[in-house]
């Protein structure tokens, strides 16, 4: 038996293969019926988003492979040689690693971000609703879930701002530390100041107000952000009560001029006031920021401050790695360490097999026995097994309670060829 | 006599070692070494309590007889008052200001002689140990305002230099620096007031003369004013910001120059 995981991602399948490869989610259960159905499959979990389409399932290995590639060939009516060019097959402790890569969001096209590892939650429901997980899968999806928590919270990949929106509500922060209670204002109604106002607004904000020459635009904004439209006439006194103002008009020209920003910075008598100018050309003059407890970030520093940001979450991805490549390992150990007693009883009969197969091959030879020397020989042949066998068993059962018990098993699985290769099938 | 200096030795040599864990975590982001920062500072507080204790035991006497005396139990006061800062708020960047601030009294009370401070008679003597504490006190909480200045500060140049975000994260933002600047101030103010007219009654009473117009005399008049303007700008006119930032670290560097020499 084996883990197995099948699949394209955005970085070994373009879209539109990856399209064809979409589970729907109203047809996630019933594919999952259809892939437990097929021979081999012991138990199965479809992963299907936009960037990836995966399949992991616990099986009988060689054959479980050839099945996912024809589950998913059926399943998306790909050719297969499409399927073979952009997907890829792991096994075991690359299955596992791949699995957990990919709930700590260390395989995203941007590292760190936080869907995924709700996705991954989502399938794994899906799943656990249509019946295909039991103990092998279901405990492994929980590990999963317990390095993504641990890789979150012991490294930086999710922490700094890889986003001009996110760059912004994090400087705003910054400024203001909690933002429940700073009057933000949205100075015309831009697709990219919708974007930064969400990202604040869902810290939280004490108010919003947009501020928008046609009216009707800026309240739709308002309405939609649970804000307050105001008139473009009130925008001086509206500009003194706001903490952070988020700039994006398609004026030509400085909508708040440096004699603006200092007459309303004299008027707030030192509380901080952020401006976030989005606007290309831009609306604050950048002389702005020169002004004592006056902030302002156009599109550039920001984007500066989000660069900065991924470049720090790529080298935090290497702490990350390090993380799911160790719990990766411990997973399969741990998986193997579970087979201590079937290897021992496997690893018995197996010996005892041998004996009587070689024995029963020279009985011949030897011509009539007596019963009391045919006797002799049959205990030649057990006690000759069990000296062979005492000192791995006692072996094993040693290691069954210690870490690393894994690898022994594995080791001694392939040494005696449990696992059908080895010297009983080249015998036979 | 010989044990305090073995204890306080110990609390200066703890508070180093608690500065370098909050120096390291701030030069290599993410060890884990922050975390033992205040339990150092909580530990040589320990010593530090040890230290003041076993020498008013071997004085005989309460142990603000000398500058060096005064000095220790200003570092003393101000670390615990970081400690309490620092519990109920989780500002981090504090231990990178108090402590070197803390150690630095220390050792200066090493340093300068060891010469009384004239005393009169007792009831002088009860009420210079009350202008004392206030003054202690005082300049302890005092210790945090300039620490959340000076943050303040730093703060700002990095947000006006478009720094990426990696830079903030060990510091409090700009708003909650503000905050810790207005409250400790507003704590220390009253104590260091009360601290100077006491100083002026136990003057009266010694030279006869409320106001001697000495050096250091008018130094400690000028800080006050100088923190009275702050005060009244923030509570008054409502300012915030870099300006009472700026004047308050001027402020506190007159104070500090006054503790020195009393």
């Amino acid at each position: 038996m084996a883990i197995l995981l099948y699949g394209a991602n955005h970085q070994s399948a373009p879209l539109e293969f990856r399209e064809r490869l979409v589970v729907p989610e109203d047809d996630l259960v019933a594919a999952i019926h259809r892939l437990i159905g097929r021979e081999g499959i012991d138990e199965g979990l479809i992963l299907s988003t936009c960037n990836r389409t995966e399949i992991l399932v616990h099986g009988a290995a060689p054959a479980a492979g050839e099945t996912l590639r024809e589950f998913l060939r059926t399943q998306s009516h790909a050719e297969p040689a499409d399927l073979d060019r952009h997907c890829y097959l792991h096994a075991d402790r690359e299955a596992v690693k791949h699995l957990f890569r990919v709930a700590c969001s260390l395989d995203s096209m941007i590292v760190g971000e936080p869907q995924i590892l709700g996705q991954v939650k989502e399938a794994y429901a899906k799943a656990h609703a249509a019946g295909g997980l039991r103990s092998v899968l279901d405990n492994l999806l929980q590990r999963a879930f317990a390095v993504a928590k641990k890789v979150r919270t012991e490294t930086g990949i999710a922490r700094a701002p890889v986003s001009i929106a996110h760059a912004a509500a994090a400087r705003a922060r910054e400024i203001f530390g909690d933002l429940g209670r700073s009057n933000v204002l949205i100075l015309g109604a831009g697709k990219m100041a919708r974007i930064a106002a969400q990202h604040i607004a869902a810290d939280g904000a004490g108010s919003i107000s947009v501020v928008n020459r046609s009216y009707q635009r800026g309240a739709e904004l308002a309405r939609e952000l649970g804000g307050e439209a105001i008139m473009w006439e009130r925008l001086p006194e509206v500009l003194e009560e706001s903490d952070i103002v988020i700039v994006s008009t398609g004026a030509p020209h400085h909508i708040v001029t440096r004699e603006d920003a200092q007459r309303i910075a004299r008027q707030r008598r030192g509380r901080p006031i952020f401006f976030i100018d989005i606007a290309v050309p831009r609306n604050v003059d950048p002389r702005v920021n020169d002004l004592d407890n006056v902030y302002v970030y156009d599109i550039d520093d920001l984007k500066i401050v989000a660069e900065a940001g991924m470049r720090e979450r790529r080298n935090e991805a290497r702490l990350a790695e390090e993380i799911v490549d160790r719990e990766a390992s411990a997973y399969i150990d741990w998986m193997r360490s579970l087979e201590v007693a079937p290897t021992i009883v496997a690893l018995r009969d197996h010996m005892h097999a041998m004996g009587s197969a070689e024995f029963d091959r020279f009985r011949a030879r030897l011509g009539a026995l007596s019963p009391e020397q045919q006797q002799a020989l049959e205990e030649f042949r057990t006690a000759l097994m069990n000296k062979v066998l005492h000192h791995p068993i006692q072996a094993l059962k040693r290691s069954s309670t210690r870490p690393g018990s894994g690898q022994l098993v594995a080791f001694l699985r392939e040494a005696f060829g449990l696992d059908g290769q080895g010297p009983t099938r080249g015998r036979s | 006599m010989q044990a305090a200096l073995v204890l306080m030795r110990a609390a200066l040599v703890i508070y180093a070692a608690g500065f370098v864990t909050a120096l390291a975590a701030v030069l290599r982001e993410g060890t884990r070494a922050a975390r033992w920062t205040p339990r150092l500072a909580a530990a040589g507080a320990l010593f530090h309590t040890a230290g003041m204790l076993s020498l008013g035991w071997g004085l005989q006497r309460c142990p603000l007889g000398t500058l060096p005396e005064v000095l220790a139990a200003l570092a003393w006061v101000a670390v615990l008052i970081y400690l309490f800062v620092w519990w109920r708020y989780r500002v981090e960047v504090l231990h990178l200001v108090i402590l070197p601030l803390a150690m630095i009294v220390l050792i200066i009370s090493k340093i300068l002689p060891d010469e009384m401070i004239p005393v009169g008679p007792t009831m002088q003597q009860s009420l210079l140990r009350i202008h004392l504490g206030a003054i202690i006190f005082g300049v302890g909480a005092l210790f945090v305002t300039f620490a959340a200045s000076l943050v303040y500060l730093v703060v700002d140049r990095a947000l006006k230099a478009k720094r990426p975000a990696r830079y903030f994260r060990t510091l409090p933002s700009l708003a909650g620096c503000d905050r810790m600047g207005r409250l400790s101030l507003l704590f220390a103010f009253p104590l260091l007031t009360f601290g100077i007219v006491t100083g002026a009654v136990v003057n009266d009473a010694k030279y006869g003369t409320p106001w001697a117009w000495q050096a250091n005399e008018t130094l400690a008049i000028l800080a006050w004013l100088l923190l009275a303007v702050v005060v009244v700008a923030r509570i008054g006119w409502g300012w915030r910001g870099r300006k009472p930032a700026l004047l308050t670290l001027v402020g506190f560097g007159l104070v500090f120059l006054r503790m020195l020499g009393v």
